[in-house]
């Protein structure tokens, strides 16, 4: 293409488009990790003893464990111990109803585009606004209160539903799992907890956004789902974060546990602060997302259209146990200037009959470098066993890299596993044809990435489709050759 | 095995500094310093354990362990009737025979004629061909028992054919791998083809009945110049008393064709296959393709590398597998693009059948790629032969054994296939549909 050069050097200079902060007094401990900041942590979310002790196992862990070496990038050096481990905007009154939370916040969300008061009305979404650490304002809590779903912040469950926290807690992510995950064990502040009970179908789509602000604050939510026999909940979870220099590490961890015939839909649009051209700044994204289908024809689906992050690094899993359960993993992984994601899925079949399918979308630009890696494996108990996994990327620009790096391992005979991975740019020859019909070669990339994103797009609540798509499109704008 | 057993060729391997020193100074030739410098580099990396990427499946030290195994470096004596088994019917050939690595001048037939070179590696250390290609291959240094070949191997076969030299016949060498006492044999062989040369080359294996269990460390470089074309076809007669890493690293220069097919057939307890091509040249042509039939607690491990370092380069690699009772294998293929490697078409496939009620399989096809101009994929599939195919033939009146063996034949037909030696594909066909019927 004549202009591609152009285009491709349109993409690097590209400005982070929702770059702004918000002041807000926050309550911040001091910098640094030890057992003290743990107990502080516990003690100001006013923590039963039994989680005190966990965190600490936690940290002890953390503490034996070392940084991976095998992941396709130069790990950051990271220093843990000039990071806050804790930071909540200051307490105000107890909140009634929405009025009543800070204004400023209320603004934030605005320019995120979820006005929560229209958001209400219009589309049925509640939404657990995280803030920094602490939930501020939660929506439809009555409505989801009457069918005896549990929506809350994870704090919120320990004091009230400490029973299913500690029964759940761990359980798919134990402490000693990685050292991100064992972090997080040690330090989390705060995240969502959702359980659905037997046999209801929960009404609305469950969402939360979360937004990291203060600087230097490492975010280290928890997010326990659980899904009761015979249940349905799908959980949107969508970020954007504020222009920062400094570099800011995020290690999450979300777990979720399907009981018998239930089935769990997870999706998440990622657009945190990706860093300069240059690679300065932007957001270490190390998240561990697992899920168990426990039970016999349980479901866990995950969705993910990364775009953010300097660093995107993550494999939600799922552990197929119970016999005839699926597991789905569809993803988009953006990445331009010198952005990096690793990320793929893991699926084992443990349970008979057990189903999986994997469709990962790569797009990669200027300097970026997106792997996929992932993991099927099938166990020997896993008679007829299913699989099929897709992967495909897409380069634009000759400085960008993309590499897959799937292990398949089966043990049983029965089990039927197919993998295809394909490489390629965009056709010159499907832009030729695109600008014949009128088309300027701008709107046929983006119609052609649209049409290459699809499948994974399609597997998106509707509100949220619209809003990946229009972050695509943002993303890659002005761009493509 | 208990692990307080002693045993010399593995501490000579892990411990015993000296020992594994004096063995490098036994060869006794003009190599002392490339052999230094490959032991040091061995001893740098260390032998691979399970936490080693490359090896995660493959256990290497447990089939060291195995046995008390003795280096050798002097040559065995066998008579023309062990190597009579490894006849190909019908095949006109030029047929040598080396002895654990070393020329058995007896037995062979060594093609003579302008521009051709054939005889033991040992005997042209100071060629041309060997000065100037000799370890040369730029995947050797991280290959750690290529290193550890470098440093201690005895002899090979060296083959180098002037430019515009043709083989008119194929080149059968047998490998005949033998020995009264267990024994760690390391041959070396180095194939150079010049501008425009073309040969054809088959490597087939013999394993005479004997108590004594072989473990080759076999490492071969091939050179493929400017327009040359090789065709290369490694058939590993399996054995139980056979234990074999067979290293096999080539480079490919501008305009050249390399066509390496590679058959693992069953009974040997573990083999694996390191084969890497270097691009180093544009507008190549490599086809690699393979086929496992393993059986009973057999470990096959395959693992491919394609590097793209020039553009305009075209490869093709399908390997089929077939597990049999409770074989296992491994599949790795990495395909590398380099930047500059523009124009690239790069396949891969893996497709495996399994058989065998505790047979596994672990494939890991990768996808390295640094540029955008390029149309590279990779495939897998592990599975069972479908239902219905089943059924028709069984419908058919053909029992479940013969419909098994006529399936498995099909499924291997897309490489056999593609055999350019009639008499060599017939071959392989016997072979797989003998393994079958039994």
């Amino acid at each position: 293409m004549i202009n591609s050069n152009e285009i491709i050097d349109d993409i690097a200079n590209k400005e982070y488009e929702f770059g702004f902060s918000t002041d807000i007094e926050m309550d911040i401990a001091p910098p640094g990790l030890n057992e003290d900041i743990i107990r502080f942590i516990s003690a100001k979310k006013n923590e039963p003893e039994w989680l005190l002790e966990w965190r600490l196992k936690g940290f002890a862990a953390f503490k034996k464990m070392e940084f991976p070496k095998w992941q396709h990038f130069e790990m950051p050096t990271l220093d843990l111990q000039a990071l806050s481990y804790y930071a909540a905007p200051r307490k105000k009154k107890q909140l009634n109803s929405l009025d009543e939370v800070d204004p400023e916040l209320l603004a934030t969300f605005e320019k995120l585009g979820i006005p929560l008061n229209e958001q209400k009305a219009l589309t049925g979404v509640a939404v657990d606004a995280v803030f920094d650490s602490v939930s501020v304002a939660t929506t439809f809590k009555g409505k989801l209160k009457e069918m005896g779903v549990i929506f809350c912040s994870f704090g919120e469950a320990v004091q009230e539903h400490p029973d299913l926290v500690k029964k759940y807690l761990g359980s798919v992510v134990p402490h000693t799992d990685n050292i991100f995950a064992a972090l997080n064990a040690a330090v989390f502040s705060d995240g969502s907890f959702v359980y659905i009970p037997k046999g209801v179908r929960c009404p609305m789509e469950l969402s939360t956004y979360f937004r990291i602000n203060a600087q230097n604050t490492g975010q280290f939510e928890r997010t326990l789902i659980i899904a009761d026999d015979n249940s349905y909940v799908s959980y949107l979870e969508g970020c954007t974060a504020p222009m920062r220099d400094e570099n800011q590490l995020h290690a999450a961890v979300v777990e979720l546990v399907a009981l018998e015939q239930s089935e769990i839909k997870y999706s998440t649009v990622q657009n945190w602060y990706p860093g300069d051209k240059d690679g300065k700044g932007g957001i270490y994204n190390f998240v561990t997302k697992r899920g168990i289908c426990k039970g016999t024809g349980s479901k866990i689906s995950w969705t993910q259209v990364e775009t953010g992050s300097a660093i995107t690094w993550k494999y939600p899993s799922v552990i197929l146990q119970g016999d005839y359960s699926e597991g789905e993993f569809y993803s988009v992984a953006v990445v331009r200037n010198k952005q990096i994601a690793d990320t793929g899925t893991k699926i084992h079949h443990i349970g008979k009959g057990t189903k999986s399918r994997i469709i990962s979308k790569g797009i990669s630009a200027g300097h970026g470098d997106n792997s996929y890696r992932g993991l099927v494996a099938v166990g020997p108990r896993a008679e007829n066993a299913r699989n099929f996994t897709q992967c495909d990327s897409l380069l634009i620009g000759n400085q960008c890299g993309s590499h897959t790096f799937p292990y398949i391992e089966s043990r049983n005979k029965t089990a039927m596993i197919e993998h295809e991975a394909t490489t390629s740019k965009i056709g010159e020859d499907q832009i030729f044809y695109l600008n014949q019909r009128g088309i300027d070669s701008e709107k046929a990339v983006a119609l052609i990435v649209n049409g290459y994103v699809k499948e994974v797009l399609n597997q998106l609540p509707m509100e949220f489709a619209v809003e990946a798509q229009k972050l695509l499109s943002i993303t890659l704008e002005g761009s493509v050759g | 095995m208990t692990s307080d057993m002693t045993l010399p060729l593995y501490q000579t391997l892990t411990a015993d500094e000296t020992a594994l020193s004096a063995q490098v100074s036994l060869a006794g030739d003009n190599l002392q310093d490339i052999r230094r410098t490959a032991l040091e580099r061995f001893k740098a990396i260390g032998l691979p354990t399970l936490k080693t990427e490359e090896w995660r499946f493959t256990n290497i030290q447990r089939y060291l362990k195995e046995f008390s195994y003795e280096f050798l470096h002097s040559a065995v004596q066998v008579s023309a009737d062990t190597v009579a088994p490894a006849t190909i019917a019908g095949l006109d050939c030029y047929r040598i025979v080396l002895v654990n690595g070393h020329l058995e001048t007896a037995l062979s037939e060594l093609p003579a004629g302008k521009g051709i070179t054939i005889g033991a590696l040992s005997a042209h250390t100071t060629a041309p061909g060997f000065t100037t290609w000799f370890n040369e291959q730029p995947h050797l240094a991280s290959a750690v028992l290529a290193q550890l070949n470098t440093a201690l191997f005895a002899d090979g076969l060296y083959i180098e054919l002037a430019a515009n030299t043709v083989l008119e016949k194929p080149v059968h060498i047998v490998h005949v791998y033998t020995s009264n006492t267990p024994a760690f044999v390391q041959p070396r062989h180095l194939w150079v083809l010049n501008r425009c040369a073309a040969a054809t080359i088959i490597e087939t294996t013999v394993h005479p009945n004997s108590q004594a269990v072989t473990f080759a460390n076999s490492v071969l470089e091939t050179v493929v110049m400017e327009n040359a074309e090789l065709w290369h076809y490694n058939v590993q007669q399996g054995a139980e008393n056979f234990r074999e890493v067979h290293t096999t690293a080539a480079q490919q220069y501008k305009d050249s064709r390399y066509h390496h097919y590679n058959f693992t057939l069953p009974n040997t307890p573990f083999t694996r296959n390191n084969l890497s091509v270097a691009l180093k040249g544009s507008h190549t042509e490599t086809n690699l393709k393979g086929i496992y039939l393993a059986n009973k607690h057999q470990h096959v491990d395959n693992h491919t590398f394609m590097d793209h370092i020039m553009p305009d380069c075209y490869s093709n690699e399908l390997y089929k597998g077939v597990l049999l009772d409770s074989s296992n294998a491994v599949f790795t293929g990495k395909i590398l693009v380099h930047q500059e490697a523009q124009k690239t078409n790069a396949f891969q496939q893996n497709n495996n059948l399994l058989l065998g009620d505790k047979a596994d399989i672990n494939s890991q096809p990768q996808l390295e790629i640094y540029a955008d101009d390029v149309k590279c994929s990779h495939g897998f599939t592990a599975g069972q032969f479908s239902e219905e195919s089943m059924f028709y033939l069984r419908s058919r009146g053909i029992g479940e054994d013969a419909a098994k063996a006529l399936m498995v034949n099909a499924f291997s037909h897309d490489i056999t296939n593609d055999v350019s030696i009639p008499e060599l594909q017939q071959h392989l066909q016997d072979q797989i549909a003998g393994i079958m019927n039994n």
